[in-house]
């Protein structure tokens, strides 16, 4: 079960930025984002010690737009898909990983239902790949300051009053969208 | 109409790629894993088959495999549609008998391309 997330010394910390996914089962590392619209979907597998965290903008790409190239993953199809596939590829299962959901909050009042949005499509991500949601701390009008130590399941969540703009996109994978026919 | 068989155990993977290629004028079957797959190859025999390779059960590798071994399905396409992108794992693809690979997030204009390709 995740629980709240201790300070402990020695600690590598690593960024989650929009678009990006991290698993890992390293002890020291923390995995941290800042969340305004934006969800993030932290993952544990507590028979492996191992967990993961997301960081997504929408739950789909607006018509025309899912072709550019480093679009793709910053959209919740994609980077849901992205982070259960490496928790699968580690040896996590569906049946034995648990789920939080973080962010959504509805910061602007001419984009209100956007953080809404995104938290129903992770919700029905999850439900339609049987994962179990087990805590959530999704919506409001504040930002959210996200941690997580992978390797405990352990989680911090802060809401913060300040202007806080969701993590800049990350690098797209060099690969993603790769067509190689043999 | 071509049919495709779609095999991923990611449901809302495989209503992407069904959306995706249904648009482009292909009609899409679906299966949960290898081992869905082969039983659903049993009484049908699509065009093509776009494979994950991480499955429960028998996964994409297992599947390629299975297919070869079959005469039937010998030299059917086989695209494999995976966030997988070490070579080591495309090579054992190609070497089980994969017509193509394509590294997700997919490019659902690129994707159909290949489809079309490998299809014609």
């Amino acid at each position: 079960m995740l629980s709240a997330l201790a300070t402990e010394p020695r600690t590598r910390r690593h960024t989650i930025m929009q678009g990006e996914s991290e698993v890992s089962s390293d002890q020291r590392m923390v995995l941290s984002t800042v969340l305004g619209s934006c969800i993030a979907c932290c993952l544990f597998d507590p028979t492996l010690a191992l967990g993961g965290m997301n960081h997504f903008l929408l739950p789909t790409p607006p018509e025309g737009r899912g072709e550019d190239r480093g679009e793709a993953e910053r959209y919740g199809i994609y980077a849901m898909e992205v982070l259960v596939n490496a928790m699968l590829t580690r040896g996590a299962s569906r049946a034995t990983m648990r789920a939080h959901l973080y962010g959504g909050a509805n910061l602007h009042e001419g984009m209100r239902a956007i953080g809404s949005k995104n938290a129903q499509f992770a919700r029905d991500f999850l439900a339609a790949d049987r994962i179990q949601l087990v805590r959530e701390d999704t919506g409001g009008v504040l930002a959210r300051r996200l941690e997580l130590q992978p390797a405990s399941g352990r989680v911090r969540c802060r809401h913060v009053a300040e202007h806080v703009p969701d993590g800049r996109p990350a690098a797209p994978p060099p690969s993603s969208g790769h067509v190689e026919l043999f | 109409m071509k049919q495709i068989l779609a095999v991923d155990d990611s449901m809302s993977m495989r209503m992407l790629l069904r959306a995706s290629l249904t648009a482009a004028g292909f009609k899409v079957e679906e299966a949960e894993d290898g081992r869905a797959a082969l039983e659903w190859l049993d009484n049908n025999s699509p065009t093509l088959v776009i494979t994950d390779i991480n499955m429960p059960r028998l996964d994409g590798f297992g599947l390629i495999a299975e297919l070869r071994a079959r005469d039937r399905f010998r030299d059917i396409p086989v695209l494999v549609l995976t966030t997988e992108s070490s070579p080591e794992k495309k090579a054992r693809a190609r070497e089980a008998g994969a017509t193509g690979w394509i590294v997700k997030p997919f490019d659902p204009e690129k994707l159909a391309a290949a489809v079309r390709r490998v299809t014609h």
